[in-house]
Protein backbone atom coordinates (compact mmCIF):
# COMPACT_ATOMS: atom_id res chain seq x y z
CA UNK A 1 0.00 0.00 0.00
CA UNK A 2 2.82 2.67 0.81
CA UNK A 3 4.58 2.15 -2.46
CA UNK A 4 1.79 2.62 -4.07
CA UNK A 5 0.65 5.73 -2.20
CA UNK A 6 3.90 6.56 -3.13
CA UNK A 7 4.15 6.11 -6.48
CA UNK A 8 0.36 8.06 -6.63
CA UNK A 9 1.88 11.16 -4.91
CA UNK A 10 4.75 11.11 -7.87
CA UNK A 11 2.86 10.72 -10.55
CA UNK A 12 0.06 13.11 -9.56
CA UNK A 13 3.19 15.84 -8.59
CA UNK A 14 5.04 15.15 -12.74
CA UNK A 15 1.52 15.52 -13.84
CA UNK A 16 0.97 19.09 -12.06
CA UNK A 17 4.34 20.13 -13.71
CA UNK A 18 3.30 18.60 -17.64
CA UNK A 19 -0.16 18.17 -17.71
CA UNK A 20 -0.39 17.91 -21.52
CA UNK A 21 2.24 15.27 -21.54
CA UNK A 22 0.11 12.28 -22.99
CA UNK A 23 1.73 9.54 -20.99
CA UNK A 24 0.49 12.07 -18.08
CA UNK A 25 -2.29 12.11 -19.07
CA UNK A 26 -2.84 8.46 -18.48
CA UNK A 27 -1.80 9.30 -15.12
CA UNK A 28 -3.10 12.76 -14.46
CA UNK A 29 -4.18 14.62 -11.41
CA UNK A 30 -8.51 15.41 -11.39
CA UNK A 31 -6.86 19.53 -12.00
CA UNK A 32 -4.90 18.05 -14.65
CA UNK A 33 -7.99 16.66 -16.16
CA UNK A 34 -10.33 19.20 -15.66
CA UNK A 35 -7.91 22.24 -17.03
CA UNK A 36 -7.67 19.87 -19.96
CA UNK A 37 -9.48 21.14 -22.81
CA UNK A 38 -8.56 17.67 -24.64
CA UNK A 39 -10.11 15.46 -21.67
CA UNK A 40 -12.90 17.34 -20.69
CA UNK A 41 -16.66 15.73 -21.33
CA UNK A 42 -18.29 17.67 -23.79
CA UNK A 43 -22.20 17.60 -24.34
CA UNK A 44 -23.15 18.15 -27.59
CA UNK A 45 -26.18 20.38 -26.74
CA UNK A 46 -26.06 23.84 -25.74
CA UNK A 47 -27.68 25.62 -23.15
CA UNK A 48 -29.12 29.17 -22.69
CA UNK A 49 -30.17 31.71 -20.46
CA UNK A 50 -34.36 32.09 -19.60
CA UNK A 51 -36.36 33.79 -17.29
CA UNK A 52 -38.00 31.58 -14.47
CA UNK A 53 -41.72 31.75 -15.91
CA UNK A 54 -40.36 30.39 -19.70
CA UNK A 55 -38.59 27.68 -17.66
CA UNK A 56 -41.89 26.59 -15.72
CA UNK A 57 -43.48 26.65 -18.83
CA UNK A 58 -40.80 24.27 -20.36
CA UNK A 59 -41.21 22.02 -17.34
CA UNK A 60 -44.61 21.60 -17.41
CA UNK A 61 -44.45 20.39 -21.11
CA UNK A 62 -41.43 18.17 -19.95
CA UNK A 63 -43.56 16.07 -17.48
CA UNK A 64 -45.90 15.35 -20.45
CA UNK A 65 -43.02 13.42 -21.91
CA UNK A 66 -42.31 11.61 -18.53
CA UNK A 67 -41.43 8.23 -19.18
CA UNK A 68 -43.81 5.81 -18.20
CA UNK A 69 -42.55 2.85 -15.49
CA UNK A 70 -43.38 -0.74 -16.50
CA UNK A 71 -46.15 -2.71 -15.24
CA UNK A 72 -47.85 -5.27 -17.20
CA UNK A 73 -44.17 -6.41 -18.80
CA UNK A 74 -42.15 -6.71 -15.73
CA UNK A 75 -44.75 -7.91 -13.10
CA UNK A 76 -45.35 -11.91 -12.19
CA UNK A 77 -49.03 -12.61 -13.31
CA UNK A 78 -50.64 -13.51 -9.45
CA UNK A 79 -53.83 -14.63 -8.72
CA UNK A 80 -54.89 -11.73 -7.24
CA UNK A 81 -53.88 -9.77 -9.91
CA UNK A 82 -55.15 -12.15 -13.33
CA UNK A 83 -58.46 -13.07 -10.42
CA UNK A 84 -59.30 -9.73 -10.14
CA UNK A 85 -58.89 -8.62 -13.81
CA UNK A 86 -60.64 -11.96 -15.34
CA UNK A 87 -63.64 -10.98 -13.14
CA UNK A 88 -63.96 -7.52 -14.13
CA UNK A 89 -63.44 -8.60 -18.04
CA UNK A 90 -65.58 -11.16 -17.85
CA UNK A 91 -68.48 -8.89 -16.25
CA UNK A 92 -67.44 -6.26 -19.29
CA UNK A 93 -68.09 -8.75 -21.97
CA UNK A 94 -71.27 -10.19 -20.39
CA UNK A 95 -72.88 -6.47 -19.45
CA UNK A 96 -71.31 -5.85 -22.98
CA UNK A 97 -73.64 -8.37 -25.04
CA UNK A 98 -76.10 -7.57 -22.05
CA UNK A 99 -76.55 -3.75 -23.41
CA UNK A 100 -76.17 -4.64 -26.86
CA UNK A 101 -78.68 -6.98 -27.22
CA UNK A 102 -80.85 -4.68 -25.30
CA UNK A 103 -80.35 -1.92 -28.04
CA UNK A 104 -80.58 -3.80 -30.38
CA UNK A 105 -83.68 -5.74 -30.02
CA UNK A 106 -84.96 -1.59 -29.96
CA UNK A 107 -83.33 -0.86 -33.04
CA UNK A 108 -84.59 -4.44 -34.66
CA UNK A 109 -87.98 -2.95 -36.33
CA UNK A 110 -86.03 -0.17 -37.62
CA UNK A 111 -83.19 -2.28 -39.27
CA UNK A 112 -85.11 -5.20 -40.68
CA UNK A 113 -83.41 -8.00 -37.74
CA UNK A 114 -85.53 -10.56 -36.73
CA UNK A 115 -84.51 -10.85 -32.65
CA UNK A 116 -87.33 -12.54 -30.85
CA UNK A 117 -86.35 -15.23 -29.06
CA UNK A 118 -88.71 -17.66 -31.44
CA UNK A 119 -86.38 -16.31 -34.22
CA UNK A 120 -82.76 -16.52 -31.97
CA UNK A 121 -83.61 -20.22 -31.16
CA UNK A 122 -84.42 -21.34 -34.55
CA UNK A 123 -81.20 -20.25 -35.30
CA UNK A 124 -78.86 -21.30 -32.59
CA UNK A 125 -80.73 -24.68 -32.91
CA UNK A 126 -80.04 -25.22 -37.07
CA UNK A 127 -76.26 -25.09 -36.24
CA UNK A 128 -74.38 -28.76 -35.80
CA UNK A 129 -74.57 -29.81 -31.93
CA UNK A 130 -70.23 -29.56 -31.71
CA UNK A 131 -70.69 -25.78 -32.42
CA UNK A 132 -73.87 -25.37 -30.35
CA UNK A 133 -71.97 -27.36 -27.36
CA UNK A 134 -68.75 -24.79 -27.82
CA UNK A 135 -70.60 -21.77 -28.44
CA UNK A 136 -72.61 -22.73 -24.90
CA UNK A 137 -69.09 -23.46 -22.89
CA UNK A 138 -67.61 -20.34 -24.35
CA UNK A 139 -70.31 -18.72 -22.99
CA UNK A 140 -71.25 -19.82 -19.57
CA UNK A 141 -67.63 -19.84 -18.47
CA UNK A 142 -67.81 -15.95 -17.73
CA UNK A 143 -71.33 -16.02 -16.46
CA UNK A 144 -70.03 -18.64 -13.64
CA UNK A 145 -66.67 -17.25 -13.18
CA UNK A 146 -68.21 -13.42 -12.72
CA UNK A 147 -70.90 -15.18 -10.50
CA UNK A 148 -68.21 -17.35 -8.55
CA UNK A 149 -65.37 -14.83 -8.20
CA UNK A 150 -68.46 -12.27 -6.99
CA UNK A 151 -69.20 -14.47 -4.13
CA UNK A 152 -65.66 -14.37 -3.21
CA UNK A 153 -65.56 -10.79 -3.46
CA UNK A 154 -68.77 -10.64 -1.15
CA UNK A 155 -67.17 -13.15 1.45
CA UNK A 156 -64.17 -10.46 0.92
CA UNK A 157 -66.09 -7.83 1.99
CA UNK A 158 -67.32 -9.89 4.78
CA UNK A 159 -63.91 -9.40 6.09
CA UNK A 160 -63.29 -13.16 6.00
CA UNK A 161 -61.01 -15.51 4.51
CA UNK A 162 -58.21 -12.36 3.45
CA UNK A 163 -54.79 -14.69 4.59
CA UNK A 164 -52.78 -15.36 1.26
CA UNK A 165 -53.07 -18.75 1.63
CA UNK A 166 -56.97 -18.71 1.92
CA UNK A 167 -57.07 -16.20 -1.48
CA UNK A 168 -54.97 -18.82 -3.44
CA UNK A 169 -56.91 -21.80 -2.44
CA UNK A 170 -60.34 -19.89 -3.64
CA UNK A 171 -58.80 -18.71 -6.39
CA UNK A 172 -57.80 -21.57 -7.55
CA UNK A 173 -60.94 -23.36 -6.32
CA UNK A 174 -62.82 -20.63 -8.55
CA UNK A 175 -61.43 -21.46 -11.82
CA UNK A 176 -62.17 -25.20 -11.66
CA UNK A 177 -65.53 -25.04 -9.98
CA UNK A 178 -66.70 -22.17 -12.56
CA UNK A 179 -65.02 -24.77 -15.16
CA UNK A 180 -66.68 -27.42 -14.37
CA UNK A 181 -70.65 -25.49 -13.67
CA UNK A 182 -69.84 -24.25 -17.49
CA UNK A 183 -69.53 -27.30 -18.60
CA UNK A 184 -71.96 -29.14 -17.03
CA UNK A 185 -74.11 -25.87 -18.48
CA UNK A 186 -73.35 -26.80 -21.93
CA UNK A 187 -73.75 -30.51 -22.30
CA UNK A 188 -76.73 -31.03 -19.60
CA UNK A 189 -78.61 -28.29 -20.20
CA UNK B 1 -5.67 -2.09 -5.44
CA UNK B 2 -6.99 -0.66 -9.10
CA UNK B 3 -8.57 2.69 -7.72
CA UNK B 4 -4.98 3.84 -7.82
CA UNK B 5 -4.35 3.46 -11.92
CA UNK B 6 -7.71 3.60 -14.23
CA UNK B 7 -6.18 4.26 -17.64
CA UNK B 8 -9.31 2.65 -19.05
CA UNK B 9 -11.59 5.52 -18.01
CA UNK B 10 -9.41 8.31 -19.23
CA UNK B 11 -8.55 6.52 -22.53
CA UNK B 12 -12.37 6.30 -22.81
CA UNK B 13 -12.62 9.87 -22.46
CA UNK B 14 -9.49 10.42 -25.06
CA UNK B 15 -10.53 8.62 -27.25
CA UNK B 16 -13.86 10.03 -27.28
CA UNK B 17 -12.86 13.51 -27.25
CA UNK B 18 -12.05 14.04 -30.74
CA UNK B 19 -15.55 12.39 -32.11
CA UNK B 20 -17.83 14.71 -29.41
CA UNK B 21 -16.07 17.81 -30.33
CA UNK B 22 -17.48 17.41 -33.92
CA UNK B 23 -20.75 17.79 -32.46
CA UNK B 24 -19.54 20.52 -29.96
CA UNK B 25 -21.26 23.83 -30.19
CA UNK B 26 -17.67 25.33 -28.36
CA UNK B 27 -16.17 27.59 -30.77
CA UNK B 28 -12.88 27.24 -28.69
CA UNK B 29 -10.52 24.38 -30.53
CA UNK B 30 -7.30 24.51 -31.48
CA UNK B 31 -6.79 24.15 -35.29
CA UNK B 32 -3.72 21.83 -34.48
CA UNK B 33 -6.10 19.60 -32.06
CA UNK B 34 -8.36 19.01 -34.99
CA UNK B 35 -8.42 15.85 -36.50
CA UNK B 36 -8.88 15.80 -40.01
CA UNK B 37 -12.53 15.25 -41.06
CA UNK B 38 -14.84 16.78 -43.76
CA UNK B 39 -16.34 20.14 -42.18
CA UNK B 40 -20.11 19.10 -43.42
CA UNK B 41 -20.61 16.30 -41.13
CA UNK B 42 -21.07 18.68 -37.70
CA UNK B 43 -23.71 20.46 -39.68
CA UNK B 44 -25.32 17.22 -40.63
CA UNK B 45 -26.03 15.78 -37.13
CA UNK B 46 -29.76 17.09 -36.41
CA UNK B 47 -30.91 18.78 -33.40
CA UNK B 48 -32.97 15.04 -32.17
CA UNK B 49 -29.54 13.56 -32.39
CA UNK B 50 -28.00 15.97 -29.93
CA UNK B 51 -30.51 15.79 -27.41
CA UNK B 52 -30.51 11.79 -27.71
CA UNK B 53 -27.32 12.31 -26.22
CA UNK B 54 -29.01 12.74 -22.54
CA UNK B 55 -31.02 9.90 -23.03
CA UNK B 56 -29.22 6.73 -21.25
CA UNK B 57 -31.85 4.07 -22.80
CA UNK B 58 -34.78 3.83 -25.72
CA UNK B 59 -37.95 5.19 -25.31
CA UNK B 60 -40.44 3.14 -25.66
CA UNK B 61 -44.41 4.47 -24.56
CA UNK B 62 -45.93 1.14 -23.99
CA UNK B 63 -49.49 2.87 -23.37
CA UNK B 64 -48.91 6.55 -23.06
CA UNK B 65 -49.59 8.02 -19.59
CA UNK B 66 -52.31 11.16 -21.64
CA UNK B 67 -52.01 14.59 -21.21
CA UNK B 68 -51.67 15.98 -17.75
CA UNK B 69 -51.50 19.45 -16.80
CA UNK B 70 -49.97 21.44 -13.19
CA UNK B 71 -52.34 23.14 -10.93
CA UNK B 72 -50.80 26.16 -9.40
CA UNK B 73 -46.81 25.68 -8.97
CA UNK B 74 -44.71 22.61 -8.68
CA UNK B 75 -44.67 23.44 -5.41
CA UNK B 76 -48.17 22.79 -4.29
CA UNK B 77 -49.54 19.57 -3.01
CA UNK B 78 -51.88 18.20 -5.31
CA UNK B 79 -55.50 18.66 -4.76
CA UNK B 80 -57.26 15.94 -2.97
CA UNK B 81 -61.35 15.84 -4.27
CA UNK B 82 -63.85 16.49 -1.51
CA UNK B 83 -65.41 13.38 -0.25
CA UNK B 84 -69.21 12.79 -0.74
CA UNK B 85 -70.48 9.95 1.03
CA UNK B 86 -73.43 9.28 -1.90
CA UNK B 87 -70.64 8.60 -4.31
CA UNK B 88 -68.26 7.08 -1.88
CA UNK B 89 -70.08 4.63 1.04
CA UNK B 90 -73.24 4.48 0.14
CA UNK B 91 -72.60 3.79 -2.95
CA UNK B 92 -70.41 0.87 -1.96
CA UNK B 93 -73.11 -0.29 0.62
CA UNK B 94 -75.55 0.03 -2.27
CA UNK B 95 -73.79 -2.02 -4.78
CA UNK B 96 -72.80 -4.45 -2.44
CA UNK B 97 -76.44 -4.99 -1.16
CA UNK B 98 -77.26 -5.01 -5.17
CA UNK B 99 -74.94 -7.95 -5.98
CA UNK B 100 -75.62 -9.44 -2.87
CA UNK B 101 -79.45 -9.71 -4.39
CA UNK B 102 -78.70 -11.26 -7.37
CA UNK B 103 -77.65 -14.34 -5.93
CA UNK B 104 -80.92 -15.84 -4.90
CA UNK B 105 -82.44 -13.61 -8.26
CA UNK B 106 -80.15 -15.71 -10.31
CA UNK B 107 -80.69 -18.68 -8.66
CA UNK B 108 -84.16 -18.53 -8.88
CA UNK B 109 -84.87 -19.40 -12.46
CA UNK B 110 -83.13 -22.29 -12.53
CA UNK B 111 -85.52 -23.56 -8.87
CA UNK B 112 -88.90 -22.31 -9.75
CA UNK B 113 -88.83 -22.12 -13.20
CA UNK B 114 -89.01 -19.27 -16.42
CA UNK B 115 -92.50 -18.88 -16.52
CA UNK B 116 -92.75 -15.49 -13.70
CA UNK B 117 -92.75 -12.17 -15.29
CA UNK B 118 -92.09 -10.53 -11.83
CA UNK B 119 -89.32 -12.27 -10.86
CA UNK B 120 -87.78 -12.08 -14.33
CA UNK B 121 -88.45 -8.60 -14.77
CA UNK B 122 -86.85 -7.88 -10.86
CA UNK B 123 -83.63 -10.03 -12.35
CA UNK B 124 -83.27 -7.77 -15.68
CA UNK B 125 -83.62 -4.42 -13.45
CA UNK B 126 -80.96 -5.62 -10.67
CA UNK B 127 -79.35 -7.14 -13.83
CA UNK B 128 -78.80 -3.29 -15.36
CA UNK B 129 -78.18 -1.83 -12.49
CA UNK B 130 -75.39 -3.93 -11.49
CA UNK B 131 -74.19 -3.77 -14.90
CA UNK B 132 -73.94 0.03 -14.95
CA UNK B 133 -72.40 0.40 -11.76
CA UNK B 134 -70.04 -2.24 -12.86
CA UNK B 135 -69.39 0.00 -16.16
CA UNK B 136 -69.32 3.10 -14.26
CA UNK B 137 -65.94 1.56 -11.61
CA UNK B 138 -64.33 1.07 -15.34
CA UNK B 139 -65.27 4.54 -16.51
CA UNK B 140 -63.87 6.07 -13.09
CA UNK B 141 -61.12 4.12 -13.33
CA UNK B 142 -59.70 4.27 -16.60
CA UNK B 143 -60.82 7.81 -18.04
CA UNK B 144 -59.40 10.63 -15.04
CA UNK B 145 -60.72 13.39 -14.74
CA UNK B 146 -58.35 15.48 -14.57
CA UNK B 147 -56.39 14.41 -17.43
CA UNK B 148 -59.13 13.28 -19.56
CA UNK B 149 -61.99 16.03 -18.69
CA UNK B 150 -64.24 15.93 -22.18
CA UNK B 151 -63.65 12.00 -22.54
CA UNK B 152 -64.75 11.13 -18.87
CA UNK B 153 -67.83 13.49 -19.57
CA UNK B 154 -68.70 11.97 -22.74
CA UNK B 155 -68.35 8.55 -21.62
CA UNK B 156 -70.76 8.68 -18.31
CA UNK B 157 -73.35 10.58 -19.87
CA UNK B 158 -72.35 8.24 -23.08
CA UNK B 159 -73.45 4.92 -20.27
CA UNK B 160 -76.21 6.53 -18.68
CA UNK B 161 -77.68 7.07 -21.82
CA UNK B 162 -77.45 3.09 -23.00
CA UNK B 163 -78.71 2.38 -19.53
CA UNK B 164 -81.63 4.06 -20.33
CA UNK B 165 -81.83 2.95 -23.57
CA UNK B 166 -81.69 -0.97 -22.37
CA UNK B 167 -83.95 -0.67 -19.88
CA UNK B 168 -86.58 0.49 -22.53
CA UNK B 169 -85.51 -2.45 -24.95
CA UNK B 170 -85.33 -4.97 -21.86
CA UNK B 171 -89.16 -3.52 -20.99
CA UNK B 172 -90.15 -4.39 -24.63
CA UNK B 173 -88.59 -7.27 -24.45
CA UNK B 174 -90.15 -8.60 -21.90
CA UNK B 175 -93.44 -7.04 -22.48
CA UNK B 176 -93.90 -8.23 -26.00
CA UNK B 177 -92.08 -11.38 -26.34
CA UNK B 178 -91.16 -13.79 -23.25
CA UNK B 179 -89.01 -12.44 -20.97
CA UNK B 180 -85.19 -12.64 -20.78
CA UNK B 181 -85.07 -16.07 -18.23
CA UNK B 182 -87.54 -18.01 -20.61
CA UNK B 183 -85.68 -16.93 -23.75
CA UNK B 184 -82.28 -17.91 -22.93
CA UNK B 185 -83.71 -21.20 -21.80
CA UNK B 186 -85.26 -21.45 -25.43
CA UNK B 187 -81.98 -20.82 -26.88
CA UNK B 188 -79.91 -22.77 -25.04
CA UNK B 189 -81.84 -25.88 -25.54
CA UNK B 190 -82.73 -25.27 -28.77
Amino acid sequence: MLAQTITQQSLRRMAIQRPLAMPMAKFASPAAIATNSQLMQTRPVATRNIKPEEGYKILVEQRKNRPVAPHLTIYKPQMTSIGSGLTRITGAVLSGGFYIFGAAYLAAPLVGWHLESASLAAAFGSLPVIAKVLIKSVAAFPFTYHCINGVRHLIWDMGKSFTNRQIQIGGWAAFGLSGISAVYLALAW
Amino acid sequence: MASIVRPSLLRQACSAAPTARMLSTRASINASQRIAQPSFVRSAVPTPMKAAAFHASAKRAILPPGPQHVEGTANDPVPVPPAEPTHGSYHWTFERILAAGLIPLTVAPFAAGTQHPVLDATLCASLLIHSHIGFDSMVIDYIPKKRFPKSRALFTWGLRAGTVVVAIGLYEFETNDVGLTEAIKRVWTA
